[in-house]
């Protein structure tokens, strides 16, 4: 023991000194482990970074290759049956003869001409009257044109004047008061030709599905190999729908089901566009 | 066709009558009134233009008179009166002489009688120069503006 207090205390001063150093020392290697640790923990997620994206790039070549294996599998497929299955003919229709077809188209043109409002038709009638007033005059002035003396100017001018004025004028077309009636009944009749055609035409559509018979290539082009699961009854209106519209627009490529998009608007075109539409969406994946 | 322009405003007249019966007859409802309508137009037209050839068979001698007296005329006023100011009415006057010499009638449905008023203008202006000198030369415009409205209404 010492009995120096003074000594005592500078010991116990080197001793607390001692075990501070002891204690940095301590700190500081808990410190570099620290580091180490973080640092392996950063190399191991950058190593399991560069693996996903290698696995990523895998996948979509593996997917890719899926895709071709799936097309392949569908012409390898058509070729098997090809050799061996019936095929199924949509393109021959005795059921639906050329006055079906020709009710249809009227019925089509019934739909899309404007029928006359009462108004409309009034005010028709009225410009016809004016012509024909104003043709009436004309006529009237040609005759005096045929007897004028020569130097009569003023005169020539006037009657002149008045028959060029219907030169330029078309007599409108008198509105039909039956119009609206023959359209009425060229719709229904038009109508029940396209119900009947429709029965007909989904009938073998079915029997070929049925029967496992061999779409023609122009059928699968746009419609797929077969319905998309779960959707069948869309898939076979679609289909009756795109058989119907060959028919009615006498479109006979092997390959092109719709045949090019129609110039002019109007009902066909509507029909091509949503015909198209509907089937790349039964084709998608 | 005969050559003479009065016979051949006749005939014409007359062929004119024969279409407008069918014309006529037919009425504006007819399935066939515009094609009756163009042919009667047809005839219509070749009236107008035997009417403008009688005109102009009528109207070629005194408008060529006129337009060599006003030639005459304005060389008078010019060595006569002269102005150099009156001058520009005198050369508008000689200008229009001209082209009425040169071609009396013009080529157009109601040209020849607007060619007379023309010139008669320019004859007017080249006898007023004297006194209007060059505000005369007014008088020979409207008499071209009349020419030009007639000739292209």
């Amino acid at each position: 023991m010492n009995i120096d207090p003074v000594k005592a205390l500078d010991d116990k001063i080197e001793r607390l000194k001692k075990e501070l150093k002891s204690l940095e020392t301590r700190i500081d290697n808990a410190q570099t482990d620290a580091a180490h640790h973080q640092l392996s923990q950063a190399n191991q997620l950058k190593d399991s970074n560069r693996k996903l994206t290698k696995t990523d790039d895998r996948v979509t070549e593996l997917a890719e290759s899926v895709h071709r294996l799936e097309r392949l599998l569908v012409a390898l497929n058509r070729k098997v049956r090809a050799s061996e299955t019936r095929k199924a003919d949509f393109d021959e229709w005795p059921e639906i003869g050329e006055t079906d077809l020709a009710k249809i188209l009227k019925g089509q043109e019934a739909y899309a001409r404007r029928s006359f409002t009462p108004q409309e038709a009034k005010d028709t009638r009225r410009a016809i009257a004016e012509y024909d007033k104003a043709a009436r005059e004309a006529m009237d002035a040609a005759e005096a044109l045929t007897h004028l003396p020569p130097n009569a100017e003023a005169l020539w001018r006037t009657n002149y004047k008045q028959w060029q004025a219907i030169q330029d004028v078309e007599r409108p077309q008198p509105p039909d008061d039956d119009t609206h009636a023959k359209d009425s009944v060229a719709k229904s009749t038009g109508n029940e030709a396209i119900k009947h055609a429709r029965v007909v035409i989904r009938g073998r559509i079915e029997d070929a599905v049925a029967s496992d018979l061999l779409f023609p290539a122009w059928f699968e082009n746009i419609l797929g190999p077969a319905a998309p699961p779960g959707r069948a009854d869309d898939w076979l209106y679609t289909a009756t729908d795109v058989v119907l519209y060959r028919l009615l627009h006498k479109i006979t490529s092997p390959a092109d089901a719709l045949g090019p998009v129609p110039e002019e608007d109007g009902h066909r075109k509507t029909l091509h566009v949503r015909l198209t539409g509907e089937c790349a969406d039964y084709r998608r994946p | 066709m005969a050559a003479d322009p009065f016979a051949r405003l006749a005939d014409r007249q007359q062929s004119l009558r024969t279409a407008l019966r069918a014309l006529q007859a037919a009425g504006p409802g007819s399935p066939d009134f515009p094609t009756l309508l163009d042919t009667t137009n047809e005839h219509v037209q070749a009236v107008m233009q035997a009417r403008r050839d009688v005109e102009a068979a009528r109207l070629t001698v005194p408008n060529r008179a006129i337009a060599a007296a006003t030639t005459a005329a304005a060389f008078i006023v010019a060595i006569g009166w002269f102005d150099p100011w009156s001058l520009l009415s005198l050369l508008a006057a000689v200008a229009t002489a001209a082209a009425v010499l040169v071609d009396p009638t013009g080529p157009r449905l109601w040209e020849p009688r607007a060619r007379t008023a023309a010139i008669t203008a320019a004859l007017a202006a080249t006898l007023l120069t004297p006194i209007a000198s060059g505000w005369a030369t007014l008088v020979t415009l409207a008499g071209i503006a009349w020419w030009a409205w007639r000739t292209l209404k």
